[in-house]
């Protein structure tokens, strides 16, 4: 962990597969020696039948026993090919589920210590990723592409050591055709990079344009704009095609050659050529042309699976980097000298926070949330007033200035402890793939069933889960179990309310709910901010009225403070907006 | 295999060259290497005589030829192939999706389609062509060899017959479980996965709460995949292990087959040196078989997903559609509608009226079929029974762009393109004046959005509309539909994230679109201005019709919108703080 951290983020290249894969690095030696000496005994059966042909030609009557022995070692080498072969790769798969168990696991870790704000942006998405398909590509190269690698390499250097024994001429030919293939074959991947990457930005095309399509549907169907819009869909499938055919036609000749001379055929007619020749002029045995025909003929095919590895490898080292840079992102520094806050107010002392280091989102706010109040944080879209709430349970850590609970720095205070003291209830409900009562207790683990049963009834949501087919035992699954919207908020408050956290932020708890359900949330509030203290950012302005203080946001800025009286007499920007909202409610 | 995939493709007849000349190079191959017969039998004597071989090393020589002349023409083939097929299938796709109904497009099927259409229908095109070539060469060519063997040794060409079949049971076997380990593997993944999305999701929850290196459910489907690939591949490691040791043993048993019928004098030595020659270049191709099942297994699987979005049924189209309609009302009368792949009806027998010229409010609480009305006016989906009409018209029996270009439907996610703000209002009617254009965007509150936006008129509003608030994006699709002059306006309210100034913004929009006289407004309401402004309000619970009037009414009859009503003043007057202060 510390050593992976010590690199600067971005470094890809090889470097970041074979780090990452240290700790299994014996295992994966010894899948390579089994691969190596199973290849090895893979060609042996080959071997005897050329040996066989041999002592045929020589003398069929008086090699009797030398025929045996050579189908016995023929099927020796065939069953130790087996053997190995199989260890091989029970030690790779056993090394690779271990290594995929043994990152994961860092993975979440090292999540668990990002700063909150790291998850907003790059959403689940990414986790999901880091988790499954760049674990996956690196799957590949421990459990694939190794094994295949050595072996194809093992194949090459053995055939070939037991060719240029057999004849050195017919040896350099049949390598002659083989490394014909090799430079074709560079050429033609030569200008991959460049062709690849025109190729995957028109496949974004294509995909973006479809998902466009699809999320527009109502639009594009409505108002007839099918054709437009499919238009930028085949305009992408032109782009893809046009790039595919450019590449084509650059490797058509190269990759044609390549492929006509790694045929098998193509060494067939090499040595059928070369050893007649020499057969003729009573140069070559015929034994050892039957040698050559049964042993080289199959080169080019055993060659084929190291092509395949290599491109596995490729994308290993992708996945590998994309998971180092991941493990290196910086987590959130957790406090050298952890202290515990005296108290529950909260005070915002000359905050500014830039989430591109260029533009303040807030700038320069000076407040003080006493204990047990509300206050309300107001302003138009953009003001900044999310931005202001998440630096309280360090989504992000302020820029400049100090944000204090109970006195203490938040940045003081031990995270874990710091999110404890507080409960954030959201719009966008994150519920566990766990039974209802779970999914309650989490808010304060180790809570009884009638704890739990009781927030659920302050919450308003007892009964809505008593008619659950499983009542509390119920399971939900990532869309909420057939809860609505509404249902599910209050989950998350019942959820808050047993954890008796002191501190309450709420954003927009019920902007997104139908008016039937927003009451009963709004019954599940008030009982969790009972004596908390209170953050809650509002569109609504008459939620909020009576709240003990309102902070009014515009640009980042604190534009009012004050109480809903006071700020209406000010008739500024608050009075404002209240007066359009009571405009609309009159 | 080959019968699907020729299916798939309009024109499949790049596939269908691509796959001849691939077999007729296995079979040249097989070809090839029998004229070693009788090379071999030239020069296996005690005086080698090349000479004697010399027409069957011309006919070699041209054989040879020939085949590298498949080789160079199959590659071009084979890339064209590749590239063709990938935008031909896309283009299919995309014009099937094109005419399912609206109601197709849910966020997991719009995942789907995503998905088919890129990755899915490249890597098929893709494997389509590269593996097919190995697949038929691994068949083709050990039989053309067993046919060739036939003529040497009867004998040795049953052995290779026996271990072909042998073979071949093995490969479906190994294939079947294989298959199998593939189902549990990707259950243990997307264990995995979902527990990834729960861990980005509720990460503060779950610090919290102590979690922060993972809930012991995540620690659990982590162990839970490690147990499953290593079992997996244990059991997936046998069928392997039988397949590759059935070839094997085939080897040895055609080592012992030539050395006992050479030994014991059945045949000549040239005859054995040939039938090894065979014999191994028969063994190797069938060995790699078992290589390529996963890729076709991968393929299988890419074709099935594509597949199925293809026979997704479309939308009945009648034969003589109706594409004229005088008047705009909407008209449900007993209308039953079940959700597909539901058990209870989402509406039961709702009977409805909206005239032309009035704004009627839907009111309900969540679930009660508000949505599913609009749905249905638009035509997501068909009815069950009963009868919609709109301009008296069933909508079955409408052309279905007619029906459209009546509609405009404003919901609470309003998508718009990636464009300028002009050109995503143009979109309702592209040849539009300025005048228009303006007019529109008055209408529907949107002059002062623009207003505020940097490049005005020409803002991109970034994908999705992200550059727009929610309730701003609603007033562009409101103007939208000023400037279509749709006849039918579908509004669903959005409920209540908005902020005052769009809030108030938006019910003026929606009061101006009823303005017009021939215009029916069907609005999902959640603000009692906007139900102030209704000329009608039918409350629906359960999927049934359960009051109808104008709002004075409702209100004095004291039934189930009363209390609503209430409910929704209660909710207008909560205050965060207690109420004693």
């Amino acid at each position: 962990m510390k050593r992976s951290r010590s690199q600067p983020p971005g470094l890809a290249g090889p470097g970041a597969l074979l780090r990452l894969l240290a700790p299994i690095r014996t295992h994966l030696a010894v899948c390579a020696v089994l691969s190596c000496l199973s290849a090895a005994a893979g060609i042996v059966p080959y071997i005897a039948v050329a040996e066989m042909a041999r002592l045929m030609l020589d003398d069929p009557a008086g090699s009797r026993t030398a025929i045996w022995t050579w189908v016995g070692v023929g099927a020796a080498g065939a069953g130790v090919w087996l053997v190995l072969f199989v260890q091989s790769s029970r030690v790779g798969h056993y090394a690779d589920a271990a290594i995929l168990h043994d990152l994961r696991v860092r993975i979440v870790t090292h999540l668990g210590r990002l700063p909150l704000g790291w998850f907003r942006a790059a959403g689940s998405g990414k986790v999901k990723r880091a988790m499954t398909g760049d674990l996956e590509e690196m799957h590949e190269v421990i459990a694939h592409a190794l094994g295949q690698l050595v072996g194809a390499t093992t194949v090459m250097v053995v055939a070939t050591g037991y060719l240029l024994f057999v004849d050195v001429r017919m040896a350099l030919v049949v390598l002659g055709v083989l490394l014909l293939t090799g430079i074709f074959f560079r050429v033609s991947m030569r200008s991959m990079t460049a062709h690849m990457d025109r190729l995957v930005t028109a496949d974004a095309r294509i995909s973006a344009a479809s998902v466009e399509y699809a999320d527009g549907i109502q639009v594009v169907k409505t108002f007839g704009t099918g054709g437009r819009v499919l238009r930028r869909f085949d305009d992408a499938v032109d782009e893809h095609t046009r790039a595919f055919a450019a590449w084509v036609a650059e490797v058509r000749h190269s990759s044609a050659a390549s492929r006509l001379f790694g045929s098998e055929m193509t060494v067939l007619a090499a040595v059928t050529a070369a050893g007649l020749a020499l057969v003729d002029r009573g140069l070559l045995g015929v034994a050892d042309l039957v040698a050559f025909l049964v042993v080289a003929i199959g080169l080019p095919n055993s060659i084929l699976p190291a092509v395949t590895a290599a491109q596995g490898v490729r994308k290993g080292r992708m996945g590998a980097a994309n998971i180092e840079r991941l493990l290196a992102r910086a987590p959130l520094p957790e406090p050298a000298n952890p202290r515990t806050p005296g108290g529950h107010g909260v005070e915002f002392d000359r905050v500014s926070f830039s989430y591109d280091g260029v533009t303040n989102a807030v700038e320069e706010i000076s407040a003080v949330c006493p204990p047990g109040r509300v206050t309300a944080i107001v302003g138009p879209s953009g003001a900044g007033k999310t931005t202001l709430a998440s630096l309280l349970p360090r989504f992000y850590d302020v820029s400049a200035g100090s944000l204090r609970i109970g006195g203490v720095d938040v940045r003081s205070i031990p995270s874990a402890q710091l999110l404890a003291s507080m409960s954030l209830v959201f719009q966008d409900v994150a519920l566990l793939r766990d039974s209802v009562a779970e999914n309650i207790r989490i808010g304060r683990p180790g809570a009884g069933d009638a704890e739990v049963r009781e927030a659920a009834e302050a919450a308003h949501v007892h009964d809505v889960i008593e008619a659950l087919p499983d009542g509390y035992g119920t399971l939900l699954d990532a869309s909420g179990g057939g809860l609505s919207g509404g249902e599910r908020q209050r989950l998350t408050i019942a959820r808050a309310i047993l954890s008796g956290a002191p501190i309450v932020v709420l954003d927009e708890a019920t902007a997104a709910l139908d008016a039937d359900s927003e009451s009963a949330v709004q019954e599940a509030l008030a009982n969790l901010t009972v004596d908390k203290t209170v953050i809650v950012i509002a569109h609504r302005l008459h939620t909020i009225a009576a709240a003990d203080q309102i902070l009014v946001l515009e640009n980042g800025r604190l534009a009012e403070q004050g109480r809903h009286d006071e700020l209406l007499v000010r008739d500024g920007l608050y009075a404002r907006m209240w007066a359009a909202q009571e405009g609309v409610l009159a | 295999m080959i019968r699907r995939l020729y299916r798939l493709w309009p024109n499949p007849k790049l596939l269908a060259r691509l796959w001849a000349l691939t077999a007729a190079q296995a079979v040249l191959q097989g070809l090839l290497l029998a004229l070693l017969i009788p090379i071999l039998d030239a020069v296996i004597r005690p005086e080698p005589d090349v000479g004697a071989a010399t027409p069957w090393l011309v006919l070699g020589a041209v054989g040879a030829l020939l085949y590298a002349v498949l080789s160079v023409v199959a590659t071009p083939v084979g890339f064209a192939a590749s590239g063709t097929l990938a935008a031909q299938l896309r283009r299919r796709l995309m014009r099937h999706v094109s005419t399912l109904t609206l109601g197709w497009f849910t966020a997991d099927h719009k995942a789907r389609l995503a998905r088919a259409v890129t990755a899915d229908v490249g890597n098929a095109a893709h494997l389509a062509v590269t593996i097919g070539g190995p697949v038929i060469t691994s068949t083709l060519l050990p039989a053309t060899i067993v046919v060739v063997t036939f003529a040497v040794d009867w004998r040795m060409a049953l052995l290779l017959c026996v271990i072909a079949l042998v073979a071949y049971l093995a490969l479906r076997r190994a294939a079947r479980i294989a298959e199998i380990t593939e189902i549990e593997l990707e259950r243990a993944a997307a264990g995995v996965a979902s527990r990834a999305i729960e861990l980005g999701q509720a990460q503060p929850v779950l610090r919290a709460a102590g979690h922060a290196e993972g809930t012991p459910q995540m620690r659990a489907a982590l162990e839970d995949h490690r147990e499953t690939y290593r079992d997996g591949m244990r059991r997936a490691r046998r069928p392997f292990f039988i397949y590759t040791g059935v070839i094997m043993a085939g080897f040895v048993a055609v080592l012992a087959l030539t050395a006992e019928l050479l030994l014991s004098g059945r045949i000549e030595v040239a005859t054995a040196i040939v039938l090894l020659v065979l014999a191994a270049r028969f063994l190797e191709p069938l060995g790699n078989l078992i290589e390529l099942i996963g890729a076709l297994r991968a393929l299988r699987n890419q074709i099935a997903r594509v597949e199925e979005l293809l026979a997704t049924p479309t939308l009945p189209v009648p034969a003589e559609p109706v594409r004229r309609i005088a008047e705009a009302d909407v008209e449900f009368s007993d209308v039953t509608f079940t959700y597909p792949g539901g058990d209870t009806p989402a509406l039961k027998g709702v009977s409805l009226r909206c005239r032309a010229g009035t704004t009627t409010a839907l009111v309900g609480p969540s679930g009660s079929g508000k949505t599913t009305v609009t749905r249905l006016i638009a035509r997501f989906f068909d009815i069950d029974s009963g009868a919609l009409r709109v301009g008296g018209v069933d909508v079955r029996e409408l052309d279905p762009g007619t029906l459209l270009d009546e509609i405009a439907i404003v919901f609470q996610d309003v998508y718009l393109f990636d464009d300028t703000i002009e050109d995503n209002l143009r979109l309702a009617r592209p040849e539009a004046t300025w005048d228009e254009l303006r007019e529109a965007a008055t209408a529907a509150r949107l002059d002062e959005v623009i207003e505020r936006l940097p490049a005005g008129w020409r803002t991109r509003v970034g994908e999705g509309g992200a550059q727009l608030s929610g309730g701003e994006r609603q007033r562009v699709a409101i103007a939208r539909a000023m400037l279509k002059r749709a006849r039918v306006v579908l509004v669903d309210e959005a409920s209540s994230a908005l902020d005052p100034e769009n809030e108030a913004a938006i019910t003026r929009a929606i009061a101006n679109l009823g303005a017009d006289p021939g215009r029916t407004v069907v609005v999902i309401a959640h603000r009692p201005a906007t139900l102030a402004a209704a000329d009608h309000v039918v409350a629906l619970d359960g999927g049934r019709v359960v009051e109808a009037g104008t709002r004075e009414e409702l209100l004095r009859a004291g039934g189930a919108f009363a209390r609503l009503s209430s409910q929704y003043e209660r909710a207008r007057h909560w205050r965060i703080a207690k109420a004693d202060r």
